[in-house]
């Protein structure tokens, strides 16, 4: 049991829980600002998933600096792929963040109200 | 050749140059936005042309430098060039369409337009799992965007729900792909296909959550209320975009995904897509805001898309064909209303009346509407077509109702928004302008649709054999409906009589008969046109269109064109029945019927067609399995247009309600359409029963009791048109009568009955509507003593009723005869005993129309009233002469048509000796009869003269004698409520049971949808949930049992 809380099942533990609780903030926050947080929380913890499953113990970031030997690299540096993945995902995430306040802030320009439950007009 | 790569360079540099022009003049860098887009649409084009022409192969790019999986890679092939093309081509006319509002917004949201049709090129293009994430998620920022051309409050709340949805689902796909990347060590879509992951543990639920998280982007039914609020809310122009552009991109993922699924991803596709098309246009029943209705529909319609793909292992090669004829059809039409929400601005569907101060855009409405429910000549009618079949043919039955009867739904709703359109009330409604760059996309759209079916119909492979003149002679007429009618009635009666020339000699059998009656009937009920002034905007190109589908029927030698002659002559009778003054909710029920029964006649074709290589309409001889199934399928379906007992209710409104000259053609002609098409059934499938229960016995019964209602219904009525619309009824009862009796007198007597029920009816509907053209009522009882006002209308009706009830001397008493004497010959007594009484009634009824309408008194108001106006009388006379020729001289009529019988039932025959025919019971010789009666009637009629000298006149006011009120004629008039003391007693029968069970079905039917509906509460967050929701249960019902390995 012990030797399985090793680094990236721990992440991953973490990142699913930030997602699990990202997802609660989303769905029961009833301010819109809380559920904007709560979405980053949910896109957070994707990031800490995609980064956990491109980890391969005992090895070092995938940078190629003196610390790296080019020629045996692949055998010593974590998967790469992942963690550039990440890096666009969080760009995108930030964009939609971004986007997801600046309607925020429309909506209250509109009726003063941070209230989800003043948005419901369109329905049926 | 340019490269695709060019498409996404040409954009990007586009979106960022545009940065740099802030200040310049906006129109300028809209221009060279639409250059851009312009650009792009010429390389996707440009490629397609290629595939199309020049064997062009498959064309693999590398980014980078790298081959994949080291870098990013595109592709261009047959599949890609077609979806990016039709994507581009939406892209150039939505910017055309949305050119005020972008150039008001400024140069941002030009930008952000350009870069939102960047991505869905690269959605479509990219072969790399993660690239088209990014690019999903662009073009999902993009959209949100663009919902802000809207200002309103609704719609900056509807992209935040957006918001949510798309973050919530983006972050399924971001695990999946990265899940997928863990099992199968690439992102490069070529190697997650080649690595087999569904059968890999682990990798089933990396697919799966791709594959969901893919349908989610498509919108499925019922985690879509943010879909629906995006549709209601933004502006229709970004309404287009979402549900064409977005939606075509996000099938194309689906499509290029779905090698990397498991076989069982198939199953949920087709389980979710069907779910969705009948789901979401149930829900729309409910729906009265035109763009949240349109938004119902998008749904429905791309999950019609994804069933289709979900099918492909019953389609198998024909997928292709179906999902672009749907796809393509659905892209067309619902830019173009979107497009046309935009420029009515209507936001209720009642008010859409308006549309009506521009006939035109009626025109472009009537193309789009009619294009999605399926209607020829549209791709969609083709796609259809070969989707019903297909599943048929593999036995694909349950899939084949569900997707009938959802597409039957969504007439319902998309039949009624276009009834407000035609006939609602528009005079208080707020003006509308329209704008050259609003209007240009839809028209161009609309043309496509046409020419896009015409494509259609030629892959169909019974190309070329689609008889496209008469659509031609359509347009024509369209074209000249500036005219005034005398010239538009005369070139239509030529157009008709010149086709009924040339196919003449072709003509044969049954199909002479039904020839003649369609199109020389045709004519004259189009010499009545004459009697109109102005222009009558519209009518001509509709009924020759229903004339066009008429002689379609007649000239059908394969299942596809019979449907397709059908659909026709049911869009233009639909059309001819709208006109009328009250017709609203009556062509509804009329339309909805025959969509109806034209689906059961599409589903009996297709399962006719199993195990069939061939769509020749002797198919039906040969019929392989569920031959008594098919049976009744196609009697149905033909039945709704006989308007047999159950399936009549459309009926009595829709001819009462027509115009004067519309009744005789809807009634007298139309009707024998149905009755074609079940000589057509009989004759192929011959005797069918389910055990031991004689179908044919079935029908017998359903004619009898179809007869006695109808004349019984007829006898109670006040209103004038109703009554001979209620008669109609009752003598189609008596024609599927004879059919049923599958016997040569029996068919003898309802062909003859047939060419007989036409002649009256044209007779009298047209002497009927006379009257109500110069009495301006329907009512009889407000009429009376206009015998002396209209005297040759007067000898008409006469006529008229001697034929249908069918005494001697007139060919009436020759059409029972004969039945009696087939029903004698067959021996089923206790339907015949109906029939009997029927005849009994119709006395009744017939009495009605002479003496309320002619006797009795002439009412104040209508002393000045003239003689029916002269074109009106002209086809009438002509039809009188007709019918004294075939009363003098039976044989003229019945001996031909004995004849055309003879191969099918030889034994029974009439025999002929002059004018004498002989059956196997009696005799009966017309033309002395002629004499007898004539010789009766003169002797009768001296005697009456000469006594006329002692006659009292009794003027109208001597109140002892003439006994009624003229001022309040309900209150005293001994016309109304004429049979009362039958009603007593037989009234209980006319209760109208069946119009009360449509009604209940109808409103249980709007009851659910109300219900379920309630879900879209328009809580973000309970939208959110929904999408939660969905995943868990098609998780655990895919994880249940079927899917992977």
């Amino acid at each position: 049991m012990i030797e399985k809380l090793n680094l990236e099942n721990i992440s991953l533990a973490v990142g699913i829980i930030v997602i699990l609780i990202g997802l609660w903030g989303l769905l029961t926050q009833k301010n819109l600002i809380k559920i904007v947080i709560g979405f980053a929380l949910f896109d957070t913890g994707i990031h800490i998933v995609m980064v956990s499953i491109g980890y391969i113990k005992g090895r070092t970031a995938p940078i190629l600096d003196s610390a790296v030997d080019v020629n045996n690299a692949s055998q010593i540096v974590v998967d790469p792929i992942p963690q550039a993945l990440v890096l666009t995902a969080i760009v995108i995430g930030l964009g939609i963040t971004a986007l997801m306040l600046s309607y925020v802030l429309k909506m209250y320009q509109k009726r003063k109200s941070l209230e989800i439950n003043n948005y419901k007009d369109l329905k049926w | 050749m340019v490269g695709p790569i060019y498409i996404i360079a040409i954009a990007l540099g586009t979106a960022f140059f545009l940065g740099f022009f802030k200040k310049a003049n906006r129109t300028f860098s809209f221009g060279l936005m639409l250059l851009a887009m312009a650009f792009m649409t010429f390389i996707s084009a440009q490629w397609l042309y290629a595939f199309l022409t020049q064997n062009q192969e498959t064309v693999q790019i590398f980014t980078a430098g790298f081959k994949p999986p080291f870098s990013i890679s595109l592709q261009m092939g047959f599949h890609e060039s077609i979806f990016l093309t039709i994507i581009n081509v939406l892209g150039l006319f939505s910017a055309i369409y949305l050119f005020g509002h972008l150039r008001d917004k400024g140069v941002n949201m030009m930008m952000v337009f350009v870069v939102l049709f960047m991505g869905l090129n690269v959605v479509v293009m990219t072969r790399d799992l993660f690239n088209l994430f990014v690019f999903l998620e662009i073009s999902t920022i993009a959209i949100i965007g663009l919902i802000l051309l809207e200002k309103k409050e609704d719609a900056i709340s509807s992209g935040f729900k957006y918001l949510i949805a798309s973050g919530i689902i983006s972050g399924l796909l971001l695990i999946g792909i990265i899940a997928v990347y863990y099992y199968s060590e690439s992102l490069f879509i070529n190697d997650i296909i080649a690595s087999k992951l569904m059968y890999v543990k682990g990798g089933t639920i990396a697919t799966f959550l791709i594959l969901i998280a893919l349908v989610l982007e498509l919108k499925p039914f019922p985690a879509n209320g943010w879909a629906l609020d995006v549709y209601e809310s933004a502006h229709p122009g970004v309404g287009a975009i979402v549900s064409s552009a977005s939606a075509t991109a996000g099938i194309f993922i689906l499509f290029k995904l779905l090698p990397a699924f498991s076989d069982s991803a198939y199953y949920i596709i087709a389980v979710i897509g069907t779910l969705t098309f009948v789901g979401s246009n149930l829900l729309g029943i409910k729906q009265n805001k035109a763009t949240r209705l349109l938004g119902y529909s998008s749904i429905g319609q791309i999950g019609l898309v994804m069933a289709v793909i979900g099918l492909t292992p019953y389609l198998g090669d024909k997928t292709m064909f179906i999902a672009f004829g749907l796809l393509l059809t659905h892209i067309l039409a619902k830019a173009g209303l979107f497009w046309l929400a935009g420029i009515v601005k209507s936001k209720n569907i009642r008010d859409w009346a308006v549309i009506r101060r521009n006939p035109h855009l009626l025109v472009l409405m009537g193309t789009f509407v009619f294009a999605l429910i399926g209607f020829p000549p549209f791709p969609s009618f083709f796609a259809k077509w070969e989707l019903i079949m297909q599943l048929a043919n593999s036995s694909g039955m349950v899939w084949l109702a569900f997707i009938l009867l959802g597409s039957f739904i969504e007439g319902i709703y998309m039949f009624r928004w276009f009834g407000y359109a035609v006939k609602g009330e528009n005079k208080d409604l707020p003006e509308f302008k329209i704008h050259w760059n609003k209007i240009l996309p839809a028209i161009l759209f609309a043309i496509g649709l046409y020419a896009f079916g015409y494509y259609s119909s030629t892959l169909t492979g019974i190309a070329g054999k689609f008889n496209y003149l008469p659509l031609l002679f359509i347009v024509f007429l369209y074209a000249i409906d500036f005219l005034p009618v005398y010239i538009k009635n005369t070139i239509s009666i030529a157009g008709v009589g010149y086709y009924l020339y040339t196919i003449y000699p072709g003509l044969e059998e049954y199909r002479l008969v039904f020839g003649l009656i369609f199109l020389a009937g045709g004519m004259l009920t189009l010499l009545a046109g004459y009697a109109y002034k102005g222009k009558r905007q519209g009518f001509y190109p509709l009924t020759i269109m229903m004339f066009a589908g008429l002689l379609g029927l007649i000239e059908a030698k394969t299942t596809l064109e019979f449907f397709f002659a059908w659909e026709l002559m049911t869009a233009g009778s639909y059309f001819l029945i709208i006109r009328g003054k009250k017709s609203m909710p009556h062509a509804l029920s009329y339309i909805l019927f025959s969509v109806g029964g034209a689906y059961l006649i599409l589903a009996g074709f297709a399962l006719a067609h199993i195990d069939q290589n061939t769509f020749s309409l002797d198919i039906l001889s040969n019929v392989q399995y569920y031959a008594p199934v098919i049976f009744t399928l196609l009697a149905v379906g033909f039945m709704t247009k006989t308007a047999s007992i159950g399936l009549h209710i459309w009926l009595p409104g829709a001819h009462a309600e027509a115009e004067s000259d519309v009744s005789p053609m809807v009634s007298a002609i139309l009707l024998k359409a149905g009755v074609f098409g079940l000589i057509i059934l009989m004759l192929h499938m011959g005797f069918q029963s389910f055990g031991n229960v004689d179908i044919y016995y079935i029908l017998a019964w359903i004619g009898a009791i179809t007869a006695v209602m109808g004349n019984m219904m007829a006898a109670f009525q006040e209103d004038a048109k109703r009554l001979l619309a209620y008669s109609s009824i009752g003598f189609l009862g008596y024609t599927v009568f004879g059919l049923a009796l599958m016997s040569h007198l029996g068919w003898l007597a309802a062909i003859s009955l047939s060419v007989i029920h036409f002649m009256f009816k044209t007779l009298l509907f047209l002497a009927i509507g006379g009257v109500v053209w110069r009495v301006k009522t329907k009512e009889m009882y407000k009429m009376g003593g206009l015998i002396k006002k209209m005297p040759f209308t007067f000898i008409s009706v006469l006529m008229g009723i001697i034929v249908i009830s069918g005494v001697p001397p007139l060919t009436g008493f020759g059409g029972k005869w004969i039945l009696y004497n087939a029903v004698l010959d067959k021996g089923w007594f206790f339907p015949a005993a109906a029939v009997f009484f029927a005849g009994i009634i119709a006395f009744l009824y017939c009495f009605r129309l002479i003496h309320t309408i002619f006797l009795g008194q002439l009412k104040d108001e209508h002393r000045e009233v003239k003689e029916a106006p002269f074109w009106m009388l002209v086809p009438q006379y002509i039809i009188l002469g007709v019918i004294m020729l075939f009363s003098a001289l039976p044989n003229s009529l019945l001996k031909p048509i004995g004849e055309i019988l003879l191969p099918y039932f030889p034994d029974g025959a009439l025999e002929w000796q002059g004018q004498l025919a002989i059956s196997a019971f009696g005799y009966w010789n017309g033309k002395l009869i002629m004499f007898i009666v004539v010789g009766i009637f003169v002797t009768v009629f001296a005697w009456l003269w000469y006594m006329n000298r002692n006659a009292q006149k009794v003027k109208q006011f001597n109140i002892g004698y003439s006994a009624e009120r003229p001022s309040l004629p309900e209150t005293t008039h001994f016309a109304y409520n004429f049979f009362a003391p039958y009603k007593k007693v037989l009234g209980f029968l006319v209760t109208p049971v069946i119009s009360n069970f449509w009604d209940d079905v109808s409103e249980g039917i709007h009851a659910v949808a109300d219900k379920i509906r309630r879900i879209y509460d328009g809580n973000a967050q309970n939208y959110a949930l929904h999408i939660i929701m969905f995943v868990v249960v098609f998780y655990l019902i895919a994880f249940g049992g079927f899917y992977g390995i």
